[in-house]
C-alpha cells in the first residue's frame, strides 16, 4: 500500500474491508444465484461461482487497497470481452454467422444496444414510433429494457455509465492500457467536443432518414458483436468504415495514445451522458487546498476531462467518466470521489464507499449474465 | 443554506442507491411499463405496415400490407409495400397484385424460391423496384418499392 492511501484513509483493514464487501457479496449472491444456488450442473455451477468469486474479490480490494481504477478496469474489460463472447457464440449457433440477414430486420430481431438511444429521441417526439428493427418487449436485448437500464444508470452515474455499465467501453479502455508510455502524447483538447457534433448529425441524418444511421454505417463496435451482411456495395462499404473505425478509434489509438479515443472523440451516447452528470449526484471533486498543481490526474485522464485549468478552478469538467484513474494518481488525494452538496475535501470516505458500492453493483449485477455464460462457454471447451 | 445543501445531496444519493437496488429485480415490471407509453411501437417502415388484405389459397396465405411512405415531419415520395407469404408455400410463386385496392392489378410477382430469384412485372408506374425478396422464418417476404 501506498502513503497516500494511508494518508488519505482510502485503505482499509483486512476485517473493515471485509465488512464493507459483505453487503455487495449478499447482493451479488442473491442475483447470481436467485438465492437458490443449483449445482446440479457443475459446468454452470462453476461459472457462477467463479463469477461471483471475481466481482466480490475486485470488490474487495478496492477497499482493501484504497485503489479504484485498476479493479474495476479488470470487471469492465471482462465485462466487454464476454459480451461480445457471447453475442457472437450465440449468432454463430441460431445464424451460423455474425452477419444479420434481411429477414433479421423484417422480423424486427436486432438485438438493441443504448447506442441507439440518441437516434430514437425525434422520431419518437414527432412520429410517435421507434425507428429500429427490434423488439419492444420480451426477447433479447429488447428495446424497453435497454431504456430502463440506460435511463437508471445514467440518472444516477451520469456520464460514468461510460466507465461503470457501458459494455463497449472495455475495449477501448484495454487498449489504452497495453503500452506503458504514450507514443503519441498531444491530441487537441478540441476533438473532445466531436461527440456532440457526431450526437447533432445522427440524431438528425436518423431523424430524416428514419433509420438509425450511426448503427448502420459508422458504429465501430460492429467489429466485435453483429453487422449487415456484405451482399452489396453499400453493405462492402458500411464494412470497410465500420473497420476502419475500430481498428483507429478502439485498437490504435488507444495503445498509441493510452487514451480512450472512442469514448472520446466519436461516441454520441457519450455526449448525452457528459449532459447528465449535471443531475447525478456522484461527482469527482478537486480540494483546491489540498492540490499541489502535480497535474499528474490530468496525465492519466483517459478522456481528456481534465485540464490545468480545471485544476486550478478546482471544478471537473463534464466529460468525467467517474473512472477513478485520476483519483488513484493523485499523491495528496486532493481529487476525490465526492456527493453533490458536500464541499471538497470533506466526508472524502463516505462519498468514496457509497459511489463504489452503487456503481460496482451495477457493473456488477449487468455484466454477471454473458461473464456466467462466458465462464460456461470456455469451461465447456476445456472439458 | 450549507447543510441543507448536503442534507440534500446525500439523500439523492441515498435515493439513488435505492434506485439501484431494485432495477435489477424490478426490471420486466419497469420495462412493461415503459413499453406502455404511446411512442414505444415500431415504426411501419420496420413493422412493414398494417395488413389490409389476406389472400388464403389452399394451405397458402398471403398478406398484403399498407403501402409505408412513412416520414420524419411529413411523407415521404418512395416507400414500399411488403407481402408476406406464410404456410404451405409453392417453390415458384406467382401472384398479381392490387395493392391500392382500387380494382386494378398494379404488379405481378415471380419468385422462384429454390433460386432465390425474383421478379417484377410492374403495371402500375408508381411501382418501381423489388427492395427485399428473401425467406423468414415464417415463410418469404418481399418488399416492393412504390412511388407516390
Amino acid at each position: 500500500m501506498d502513503n497516500a492511501s494511508k494518508i488519505a484513509g482510502m485503505r482499509k483493514s483486512f476485517g473493515k474491508s471485509l465488512l464493507y464487501t459483505l453487503p455487495m457479496f449478499l447482493i451479488t449472491f442473491m442475483f447470481m444465484t436467485g438465492g437458490k444456488p443449483n449445482f446440479a450442473d457443475p459446468a454452470s455451477g462453476l461459472a457462477i461461482l467463479t463469477a461471483f468469486l471475481l466481482v466480490n474479490v475486485l470488490y474487495f480490494f478496492m477497499h482493501y487497497t484504497g485503489k479504484t481504477d485498476r479493479y474495476r478496469a479488470v470487471l469492465f474489460i471482462i465485462f466487454a470481452l464476454s459480451l461480445s463472447y457471447t453475442l457472437i457464440h450465440n449468432m454463430l449457433e441460431v445464424r451460423k454467422s455474425m452477419s444479420f440477414s434481411q429477414a433479421d430486420i423484417l422480423e424486427c430481431k436486432i438485438p438493441f444496444c443504448h447506442l441507439v438511444i440518441p437516434m430514437m429521441i425525434l422520431p419518437a417526439i414527432f412520429t410517435k414510433s421507434i425507428i429500429f428493427p427490434g423488439s419492444i418487449i420480451g426477447g433479447f436485448a429488447n428495446i424497453s429494457s435497454m431504456i430502463v437500464l440506460w435511463l437508471v444508470a445514467t440518472l444516477v452515474l451520469g456520464r460514468g455509465f461510460c466507465s461503470w455499465g457501458c459494455f463497449y467501453g472495455g475495449w477501448d479502455d484495454g487498449f489504452s492500457r497495453i503500452r506503458k508510455r504514450p507514443v503519441i502524447k498531444k491530441i487537441s483538447e478540441l476533438w473532445k467536443w466531436m461527440p456532440f457534433a457526431v450526437l447533432i448529425m445522427v440524431t438528425l441524418s436518423a431523424a430524416l432518414a428514419m433509420m438509425p444511421t450511426y448503427c448502420s454505417w459508422i458504429c465501430p463496435f460492429k467489429a466485435v458483436t453483429e453487422f449487415e451482411q456484405v451482399t452489396s456495395v453499400e453493405s462492402v462499404a458500411k464494412a470497410g468504415i465500420f473497420l476502419t473505425l475500430f481498428g483507429g478509434l478502439v485498437v490504435v489509438l488507444p495503445v498509441m495514445t493510452r487514451k480512450r479515443t472512442q469514448c472520446s472523440f466519436l461516441c454520441p451516447l457519450g455526449a448525452i451522458n457528459s449532459l447528465s452528470n449535471k443531475i447525478t449526484p456522484f461527482t469527482v471533486k478537486i480540494d483546491k487546498k489540498a492540490c499541489n498543481e502535480c497535474f499528474k490526474c490530468v496525465g492519466v485522464c483517459p478522456l481528456y476531462a481534465l485540464t490545468p485549468e480545471d485544476i486550478k478552478a478546482g471544478k471537473v469538467s463534464l466529460f468525467c467518466s467517474k473512472c477513478g484513474k485520476c483519483v488513484d494518481a493523485c499523491s495528496t488525494k486532493a481529487i476525490h470521489y465526492g456527493i453533490r452538496g458536500i464541499p471538497a475535501g470533506t466526508m472524502k470516505n463516505f462519498s468514496r464507499n457509497l459511489f463504489l458500492f452503487v456503481s460496482f453493483l451495477f457493473m456488477a449485477v449487468f455484466s454477471a449474465g454473458s461473464i456466467i455464460s462466458t465462464f460456461q462457454g470456455l469451461l465447456k471447451l476445456i472439458f | 443554506m450549507k447543510k441543507v445543501k448536503i442534507i440534500a445531496g446525500i439523500s439523492w444519493a441515498f435515493f439513488c442507491l435505492i434506485l439501484i437496488i431494485i432495477l435489477f429485480p424490478g426490471l420486466n415490471s419497469f420495462s412493461v411499463s415503459v413499453s406502455k407509453l404511446p411512442f414505444m411501437k415500431l415504426n411501419p417502415r420496420y413493422t412493414g405496415g398494417e395488413i389490409a388484405n389476406q389472400i388464403i389459397v389452399e394451405s397458402c396465405t398471403l398478406d398484403i400490407r399498407k403501402p409505408v411512405f412513412n416520414g420524419f415531419l411529413k411523407e415521404k415520395n418512395s416507400g414500399f409495400v411488403q407481402l408476406d407469404w406464410h404456410g404451405t408455400i409453392p417453390n415458384t410463386i406467382k401472384d398479381s397484385i392490387d395493392y391500392d385496392h382500387d380494382g386494378n392489378k398494379d404488379f405481378c410477382i415471380f419468385i422462384d424460391r429454390k433460386d432465390s430469384k425474383t421478379i417484377l412485372y410492374p403495371i402500375n408506374k408508381k411501382v418501381i423496384s423489388v427492395l427485399i425478396s428473401t425467406p423468414t422464418s415464417y415463410g418469404w417476404a418481399v418488399r416492393v418499392e412504390l412511388i407516390k
